[in-house]
């Protein structure tokens, strides 16, 4: 197997905040290899988006503190590279799509000057190759009219079509890594379809690795090779995609495929869906033990003052839960 | 002590009558004028959907943002004016009451807003938004009030400790919690539920989809549930209606809906859902393309700029909503 593209280690970061100091992300690691898509999944809160942007360095410093770690991307540390270097491997190197098209693009700035802007900062080419070069990309993601495309402000574009120019921005020059931090869920079922289609064709043709963050378990399917499930700043179980889908390991995710409603697993008349009890807890009130413990039908003594360890599982598979596996 | 019975409740008894029928309900949106301009074409929002609702039961609407699903709900409560149409909630036209007479009857009818945050004033406690659906209503002592909040709060799955506690101060399914708290206070017959559960976390949806089903066999409401979520309407709904554009292409018991589709657009909506069921076969999406603008008017079918298998007659001729099987409707020449 060669090289991780992307190797995050031990990752902690926290803000500081009026209520002190508050740990979002507690310690993650993983490896994002090369041309694979991995999902990391979770609930509001749980960290994700802000593992995701530590990875730019895109979190204000302050509040934001990356406390300990390592993320390591061609064998160099992001964490200690100055500004000037950061910014050469924005959008050259590792891009990213927001999860909202609306509110991330420019208002004031045609499409066409939003995306020559980084083929002018990060190549030498000249205005008039960038804005060609514009064109093509947004052909690419499937986008009609791209010349006239270039000329038009972001108001004018529906929520599909900016989500496309996004992408088309993150591909302009062709990244290693594209961060897809929720990239369908403002769209509508028929445009989110289309974009996850787009997504890995993409994926296919160059070949690059791609790290979707979402909350949702269709898109996981959908798209991903392997899957992360974070709760409260922790990665609680990981493995391959549809192994993990089809037979969790650990409670939270079983409660999560759980509470999704199946189509087509037509419903006895007035059954319930099983729910997970309680709420995600908030960042200064970390339970004890295995932070899932509370809203947990399986919690035993043990996992109220134990933390669960992250554990080895068949088939490259990893979960942090003090239950035997097969239990649930 | 039960407030006094209003003027819906004693038409509520007549057998036969439909809950809530809807007839030819159109809401258009005029754009503001210019100086010395035509008057531009209106939006079509809503443009002539009819459909019933009998008592008890659960009716989902469904389409994509845009398709008018909301704007059909704040109208059909008549939140919103309509430009033409009929509504008639047990039996009445609620569009030729007076204000007096919508208002009383208003306790009948109830809605929950998709975003719990913006549908909760921010500067009132829990307990205090609880009460005014009786003060309103003309229950006005303070003592009786508390109580029922209370009890409302333990009814919907929170404690009496929320009582005194601000909006912010609770999380998005439990700020749901309260609306839907809200919505019931007055035991209304018809409940509006506008996305009840898109704003929420995975999790916590099934929760709040659980307490709605409850309080229905509880409380003997009917819901008019809107959403976008194929899967979450067909586990919530006996009925399905699908919107595009302003109307409706087709409306069907769920099972019908679901196991076997008619209109193209209800085909590609099923299809679209990413499913994670194992053996499942993935169709590619059929559909390219955007809703068009519903400000521009188009001829012919609504959806033939997206259907997959549309023919010259499409771009011509209005297709009618028409009964294929028993209670199966659907509005598309190739059925």
């Amino acid at each position: 197997m060669s090289e991780p593209e992307l190797d995050i280690q031990n990752l902690k970061i926290s803000f500081s905040t009026p209520r002190g100091k508050l740990t979002a992300v507690n310690g993650i690691s993983f490896q994002l290899n090369q041309g694979e898509a991995l999902a990391l999944v979770g609930e509001s809160g749980c960290g994700k988006t802000v593992s995701a942007l530590s990875i730019l360095r895109l979190l204000p410093e302050p509040p934001a503190e990356i406390s300990s770690g390592k993320i390591l991307f061609s064998g160099q540390n992001l964490l200690s590279l100055n500004a000037k270097t950061l910014q050469d491997l924005r959008g050259r190197s590792i891009a990213m799509v927001f999860q909202d098209p609306m509110t991330s693009l420019n208002p004031v700035l045609t499409i066409g000057e939003q995306m020559a802007e980084t083929l002018l900062r990060h190549t030498t080419m000249t205005r008039q190759e960038a804005l060609q070069k514009s064109a093509d990309l947004l052909s690419r993601v499937d986008l009609p009219s791209p010349k006239e495309k270039l000329k038009q402000y972001p108001h004018q574009l529906s929520g599909g079509m900016r989500q496309r120019v996004m992408i088309a921005m993150a591909l302009t020059c062709s990244p290693r890594i594209l961060i897809a931090d929720e990239p369908t869920t403002a769209l509508d079922v028929l445009i989110q379809a289309q974009i996850l289609e787009l997504l890995e064709s993409l994926k296919k043709e160059t070949g690059m690795s791609m790290l979707i963050i979402t909350h949702d378990l269709g898109v996981v399917a959908e798209i991903a090779q392997r899957v992360l499930i974070m709760y409260a700043g922790e990665i609680v179980e990981s493995g391959p995609a549809h192994a993990l889908l089809d037979n969790p390991l650990h409670p939270y995710t079983r409660g999560l495929i759980a509470s999704v409603p199946k189509l087509g697993a037509l419903k006895k008349k007035g059954a319930r869906l099983e729910e997970i009890p309680g709420t995600v807890p908030s960042l200064d009130q970390r339970p004890s033990g295995c932070a899932f413990h509370p809203r947990c039908a399986w919690a035993i003594e043990k996992c109220k003052t134990q933390k669960p360890q992250l554990r080895e599982a068949e088939g490259e598979r990893q979960w942090s839960c003090h239950l035997e596996p097969g239990s649930l | 002590m039960e407030l006094s019975p209003g003027a819906g409740l004693a038409m509520n008894t007549k057998k036969g009558i439909p809950l809530l029928e809807v007839q030819g309900l159109k809401k258009h949106f005029f754009p503001q004028m210019k100086f010395l301009e035509e008057q531009a074409p209106p939006v079509r929002a809503v443009d002539g959907i009819s459909f019933t609702l009998q008592a008890g039961e659960t009716l989902g609407l469904v389409g994509e943002s845009g398709c008018g699903k909301s704007t059909a709900a704040r109208t059909l409560l008549r939140l919103i004016e309509p430009t033409s149409g009929q509504v008639n909630f047990c039996g009445t036209n609620l569009f030729d009451l007076k204000e007096t007479a919508l208002r009383s009857l208003r306790r009948e009818m109830q809605i929950i807003f998709q975003d719990p945050y913006s549908s909760v004033n921010p500067a009132r406690r829990i307990g205090h938004i609880l009460q005014e659906p009786f003060e309103i209503h003309g229950c006005r002592d303070k003592k009786e009030n508390a109580e029922k909040a209370t009890q409302l709060l333990e009814r919907v799955g929170l404690t009496s400790g929320h009582f005194n506690r601000y909006p912010h101060e609770l999380s998005g399914g439990q700020l749901q919690r309260v609306g839907i708290a809200r919505a019931i206070a007055l035991n209304p017959k018809l409940v509006v539920a506008d996305e009840p559960v898109s704003a929420l976390d995975v999790s916590i949806q099934a929760q709040i989809i659980n307490l709605l089903l409850d309080l229905k066999e509880k409380l003997d409401i009917s819901y008019l549930f809107i959403s976008h979520d194929m899967g979450v309407v067909e586990y919530f709904c006996d009925r399905v209606a699908v919107m595009y554009l302003g109307k409706i292409v087709e409306i069907a018991h769920s099972e019908q809906i679901y196991n076997s589709p008619m209109h193209p657009y209800t085909t590609a909506l099923l299809n679209a859902i990413p499913s994670f069921e194992p053996g499942r076969i993935k169709q590619k999406t059929s559909i390219r393309g955007d809703i068009p603008d519903p400000a521009i008017l188009q001829r012919g079918c609504a959806f033939h700029s997206r259907c997959p298998i549309k023919e010259k007659k499409c771009e011509d001729d209005i297709p009618a909503l028409e009964e294929i099987t028993p209670g199966h409707h659907v509005a598309c020449f190739f059925k």
